[in-house]
């Protein structure tokens, strides 16, 4: 869990283009969207293309990304039980 | 005096403004399912050309329509092309061929405003017959969809798979759509009856989000205003909204047009016929709002309408016009 | 009457701001990010942004700052091949056997984002209209056609040529261009 933790951080910073940050610098319990990364829609979407491109999981439905991206210790947990790769 | 002298439209619904207004008022839709149009995308709901068409023959083709009845002297005509993807991603080139398919030497203009392009570009228009600097300008605007873009609006979950139902509480997203459609504006009569004039036209940015509407409708209420200028909102006849059916822009719309007081004037929407034809929606949409409008018994002698387009970069564009 | 009040031109090798050259490390991509560095650095956005934005927002982001710059009623700028570089990324999260359209991607595709860009950045909420031209010359003629036509208020247009075909190839010439009574 913990190393799929550290991917996964690494692929937001990656897919985000967080220039000046290193997963250190993400905390896995912190919120992604407003107080904690400050994510907008697009890097909800791009967060979306993301899950199928690496882990081959298809979320149809957007409103269901609010519940698996709140952080990324949710985002891992449900790569965790859903993915396909 | 900015005058409507010529205007054409080609779409799945027919060739012509008069088979698109009939097929309007028929209630008939291009809209259909398709699964395999373009490879790997997600099965979509939108209104395409049975045949595939090229672009600069169909633009061509439209002109050709809308010059009909119109004699406009080439030396001092402007080829005005709005569109969002052009010929397979190539905007400039196309309106170069397509100015020069009618023997006119003079630079075309490309406008790439977004979904507003089609307002944006009568705007442009407007400006450069008022300055003197030509007397007509050829205004045509047209998309072709392609893999390219049906593939980005689903990745931005902007596409509904059924029919679009723009300002309902159950909306899913909006349809795209293909089309070719031109107006020609003149600064001369030509002795003939004008279709309309363009009275005043209006840009704004929302500032607000590259792709989110504004969720107070900001630049949509500052674009309202400017071209209501001193006229009262019931003198206005109907309102062309954009009505894409997507969650957040019909929002952006309703709000906007709240704060501006035409909450009660009657709207046109037509992406439930033709989808969101993109660079031709403005062009498009102006010519079958005005002329329904100017037709129908239920103006009640008003003669005014508004047409109004917003777009992604924020972007938001309005015209008034007149019988 | 018009005039020029502030004009920057940048191109992969130099900068010159109101005639006077800016000296950089960096040449291409790199320079931009250096530039983005010293003149902004608050904006984390400008990583997402495609080339084209990321031109277009330094250009503006050096020529406001200028001392008694005023501020835009209107963005109006143009190129030639709109927004072909980022296109072109974008085709390529659509290659068969690799389809994962990107939407940060995607929404770059329109070549009038970077007015967007520029309008949020400066809270700008007058026009912002981008045109596909066969030249800077021809631009320059829109906003002079445009600015003849409008007496009161008197505009302050931020005009620019703003072009990228290629990774490291790219141009902009940005002016503050405003009315005058005299």
């Amino acid at each position: 869990m913990e190393q799929l933790i550290e991917q996964l951080k690494q692929q937001i910073i990656e897919a985000l283009n967080f220039e000046d940050m290193t997963p250190a610098d993400i905390a896995t319990d912190a919120p992604l969207f407003g107080e904690g990364l400050g994510l907008d829609s697009i890097d909800a979407l791009e967060l979306l293309m993301l899950m199928d491109r690496e882990y081959g999981i298809k979320i149809a439905d957007p409103k269901a990304g609010k519940d698996i991206f709140r952080s990324v210790r949710t985002m891992a947990e449900y790569i965790q039980e859903h993915r396909t790769k | 005096m900015i005058y409507c002298v010529g205007h054409s439209i080609i779409s799945p619904l027919g060739e012509g403004t008069e088979a698109n207004i009939e097929a309007v008022k028929a209630g008939r839709s291009g809209l259909k399912h398709y699964t395999e149009r373009f490879a790997d995308v997600e099965p979509f709901c939108a209104s395409l050309f049975d045949t595939p068409q090229e672009f600069v023959p169909l633009c061509i083709k439209s002109v050709k329509m809308a010059m009909d009845n119109s004699s406009i002297n080439n030396d001092q005509t402007v080829f005005i092309l709005s569109t969002a993807k052009g010929d397979h991603l190539d905007l400039y080139t196309p309106a170069q061929q397509i100015a020069a398919s009618f023997g006119n030497r003079n630079q075309p203009i490309v406008v790439s405003n977004a979904c507003t392009s089609g307002v944006s570009a009568q705007i442009t228009a407007m400006r450069l017959l008022q300055s003197g600097m030509y007397q007509h300008a050829v205004v045509v605007g047209c998309d072709l969809q392609s893999r390219f873009i049906v593939s980005g609006f689903q990745a931005f979950k902007a596409l509904s798979n059924e029919p679009c139902t723009p300002f309902d509480p159950n909306r899913k997203g909006l349809n795209l759509g293909e089309a070719a459609a031109t107006i020609i504006y003149s600064r001369q009569q030509n002795g003939q009856q004008p279709y309309w004039t363009l009275k005043a036209g209006s840009i704004h940015n929302d500032a607000n989000h590259i792709s989110a509407p504004s969720r107070t409708g900001e630049g949509a209420y500052l674009c309202l205003k400017d071209v209501l200028n001193g006229v009262q909102p019931e003198e206005i006849a109907l309102i062309g909204v954009h009505g894409t059916g997507t969650l957040y822009n019909d929002d952006m719309e309703r709000i906007a047009l709240q704060r501006a007081g035409l909450a009660d004037i009657p709207m046109s929407i037509l992406k439930p016929y033709f989808g969101h034809t993109m660079g031709a929606a403005g062009v498009l949409e102006t010519i079958i709002c005005a002329e329904m409008a100017f037709r129908s018994t239920l103006s009640n002698g008003k003669t005014r309408i508004i047409k109004i387009l917003s777009g992604f970069g924020g972007v938001n564009a309005a015209i008034r016009i007149e019988r | 009457m018009y005039k020029v009040q502030k004009e920057i031109e940048i191109t992969p090798t130099s900068v010159i701001l109101n005639g006077q050259p800016i000296a950089t490390t960096e040449t291409g991509d790199k320079m931009l990010v250096e530039l983005y560095r010293r003149y902004a650095g608050d904006y984390p956005k400008f990583f997402k942004m495609d080339t084209l934005c990321r031109l277009g927002f330094i250009a503006a982001e050096i020529v406001l700052r200028e001392p008694d710059c005023q501020q835009p009623t209107a963005v109006i700028m143009a190129n030639r091949s709109a927004s072909i570089k980022n296109d072109t990324d974008y085709l390529a999260t659509i290659s068969e056997g690799n389809y994962y359209p990107s939407p940060a991607l995607f929404v770059y595709t329109l070549p009038n984002i970077v007015t967007g860009e520029i309008a949020i950045r400066h809270h700008l909420q007058g026009e912002t209209s981008f045109y596909i031209l066969e030249s800077p010359k021809q631009l320059e003629q829109l906003v002079n056609c445009q600015l003849s036509i409008v007496n009161y208020p008197l505009p302050t247009v931020l005009a620019g040529w703003c072009e990228c075909s290629k990774p490291d190839e790219f141009y902009v010439k940005m002016r503050i261009i405003y009315g005058t009574t005299d």
